[in-house]
């Protein structure tokens, strides 16, 4: 039983900052913007979280600049592609080299060549009182740290957010007739714009979440591709934040899986499948998924007639 | 004449973008107490140095051309290919296997043309595979091909630390393949091979296949316009299957250009960039084959002269993503810059003319 409650403990943990990113993700898609950047954002937030946090000796404050260094990266994408009108695809993975290879020079303009790995003392679970009590459900959901429990909040709040206030209702309409939409006087670039910010400063504190959650260090290879599988969370999750938490959650016990499986150390099975699972997860499920709702114009880019 | 005209401004722009960036890139340098002009002629001296390093630029330029290939020929259809890199991992994986099975059996030249069909037989299904999930399935294509790479990038782990290991059992690669079946080297003095030729030929086989035959012309028409291409009679799945196959197949000969050209051996995280460089290269060729192998050799050579920078000063070899940031940065925004130009002066002439 106790491993069983270790388990899902373990998936609620490594779904966090999947769910979060692809939460950022759900917001800016809804208008029409797909954040191709969201593998760059990550690693820049990862970044940002570590130096922050190295330098500081404060979380928060590593927390804060990975926001920060995550909304300067998803503004230089929105900017090129909203008022430039850049492919998106095209524009993502040009961020996305640039960033690479910008953190890495940064790392070094302020560390040095280190020999021993930096290292951060990582965010301390909270157990809520008397929840956390409750049996399997309760000990996994309710020991979590404050990051998960934000993002868990966030959730029903990003829902509402977007079918049921006015807000939602333009932002929504952006992505599927985004005309109609300026006809009716809704401002698209601007609306897109502050999706694409929103969606930098999730998607830079989920990159955050690796170095100050989980490992406690930062390293060129530390996002490795998290960041496309929250891009495809938001996918899979038919651009809703309920379907984004419940293909997270997927995506963590996975995760969450291969880790038990490695620590066994008995397994038949190669560990290198267990790596790819996720990966491999994406792609079946992105088959096997119908009947999308994908909005009408994602990823088309929208040039006003003048 | 208006042609030519036009295609002399696209490459000023071009230029000065790619000026712009390496300008931007060599100004971070004094953070690290690197002078950055010191550095500027560092890099040149030591790149145009000798028969060797020059050689070392063509090398580093082979798969970058067949890379970017990869992903230009699918993007003319309107479709993306972001698994050049996985796709070029199953090339290798093909060719070296094929090459440690065949060599010292048959005649080295046997070897080579069955280890490069087999690469590209091996990229091509697995492009293929991409485009018939998308064709057959409506899956994400840029979705399905990018999480393809971490998939191969795994699998190519396993085989490296199973089957495909060295004799000695110590490092993740395989062993070296025999002399015989090496591509022949066409400059003495340096270590430039036949891949070369083979990647400069394949990008003029595409430009080909795209603008002189009506296969490239039907997939060009998807590009413009999926639905048009429908009505007049293109299946779009046909189309979608057979242009990632060919995408699939130019990467997977990236493969054997590289072990049987270059690295005579598979090793684990080989050359694991050129996936996502080829897609800035292909961005900066405005998608053109020929325009490919160009902005390939202008790669080639930055790569060269980070590595060469990295040898003699405090520099990180990083500073080459940055600079290639930055260019594919400047040059995206120059297309901009150009076009807003472009309207702007149509207007002009329209108001003159006294049509508005």
């Amino acid at each position: 039983m106790q491993i069983f409650v270790n388990l899902i403990t373990r998936a609620i943990f490594m779904s966090t900052p999947l769910v979060l990113g692809a939460l950022g993700e759900v917001l800016a898609e809804r208008t029409g913007m797909m954040v191709t950047a969201i593998e760059g954002i990550f690693l820049v937030g990862a970044w940002g979280g570590f130096i922050g946090a190295y330098l500081s000796g404060n979380l928060l404050i590593g927390f804060l600049l990975a926001m920060v260094c995550g909304l300067i990266v998803s503004l230089l994408y929105g900017v090129t592609t909203i008022y430039m009108h850049q492919h998106q695809i095209v524009m993502g993975t040009a961020v996305a080299i640039l960033v690479t290879g910008c953190c890495t020079f940064f790392y070094r303009v302020i560390f040095g060549i280190q020999t021993v790995p930096l290292k951060v003392n990582i965010l301390k679970t909270i157990k809520i009182p008397l929840l956390s009590k409750i049996s399997i459900i309760g000990q996994a959901i309710f020991s979590q740290n404050l990051v998960t429990y934000f993002t868990y909040i966030l959730v029903p709040i990003i829902f509402f957010v977007i079918y049921k206030t006015s807000l939602g209702l333009s932002m929504r309409s952006c992505g599927e007739n985004p005309e109609a939409a300026d006809a009716a006087g809704i401002n698209v670039t601007r609306t897109r714009f502050l999706a694409v910010a929103v969606a930098g400063c999730l998607g830079g504190i989920a990159g955050a979440y690796y170095p100050l959650c989980n490992v406690g260090m930062y390293n060129a290879e530390i996002i490795g591709g998290r960041g496309w599988i929250a891009f495809g969370i938001c996918f899979l999750g038919n651009w809703n934040p309920v379907g984004a938490l419940i293909f997270g959650i997927i995506f963590g016990i996975s995760d969450a899986l291969g880790i038990f499986v490695r620590a066994m150390g008995t397994s038949s099975v190669p560990s290198e499948l267990f790596s790819a699972l996720p990966y491999i997860l994406v792609i079946v499920l992105t088959v096997c998924r119908k009947q999308f709702n994908v909005p009408a114009k994602l990823g088309a880019n929208y040039v006003k007639e003048d | 004449m208006k042609q030519q005209k036009k295609v002399a401004e696209l490459l000023l722009w071009t230029v000065l973008a790619i000026i712009l960036g390496l300008v931007i890139s060599f100004a971070f340098l004094p953070l690290l107490g690197v002078n950055p002009v010191e550095s500027l002629k560092i890099m040149l001296s030591e790149t145009f140095a000798d028969k060797f390093s020059m050689g070392n630029i063509l090398v580093k330029t082979t798969p970058l051309i067949l890379t970017s290939l990869a992903f230009a020929f699918t993007y003319k259809a309107n479709l993306y290919n972001i698994g050049a890199q996985g796709q070029f991992y199953v090339g290798c994986i093909c060719a070296v296997a094929v090459t440690l099975q065949l060599q010292t059996k048959v005649p080295g030249p046997v070897v080579l043309i069955t280890a490069c069909l087999a690469s590209m037989i091996g990229g091509g299904l697995t492009g293929f595979i991409i485009g018939f999930l998308k064709a057959k399935f409506n899956a994400n294509e840029f979705l399905v091909s990018m999480m393809s790479t971490y998939v191969i990038t795994y699998v190519m782990q396993l085989l490296l630390r199973t089957v495909l290991q060295e004799s000695k059992h110590e490092y993740l690669k395989t062993d070296y393949i025999d002399n015989s079946a090496w591509l022949p080297k066409i400059i003495n003095g340096t270590s430039v091979s036949l891949g070369i030729v083979i990647a400069v030929a394949a990008a003029i086989v595409i430009w080909f296949i795209l603008y002189r035959t009506s296969m490239g012309y039907r997939i060009r028409v998807m590009g413009f316009n999926q639905d048009a291409a429908a009505m007049s009679g293109i299946n779009p799945k046909t189309q979608c299957m057979l242009a990632f196959f060919i995408s699939g197949a130019v990467a997977g000969l990236a493969g054997f250009t590289e072990i049987n050209g270059m690295q005579h051996m598979l090793l684990t995280g080989l050359e694991s960039d050129i996936g996502s460089y080829g897609i800035g290269i292909a961005i900066m060729a405005n998608a053109n084959p020929i325009g490919v192998i160009f902005a390939a050799l202008l790669f080639g050579t930055l790569q060269v002269g980070g590595t060469a920078l990295g040898h003699s000063t405090d520099a990180p070899a990083s500073v080459i993503d940055v600079m290639l940031g930055f260019v594919m940065l400047f040059v995206l925004m120059s297309f901009f810059v150009r076009k807003k130009l472009e309207v702007r002066s149509m207007k002009k002439q329209k108001i003159q003319k006294g049509e508005v």
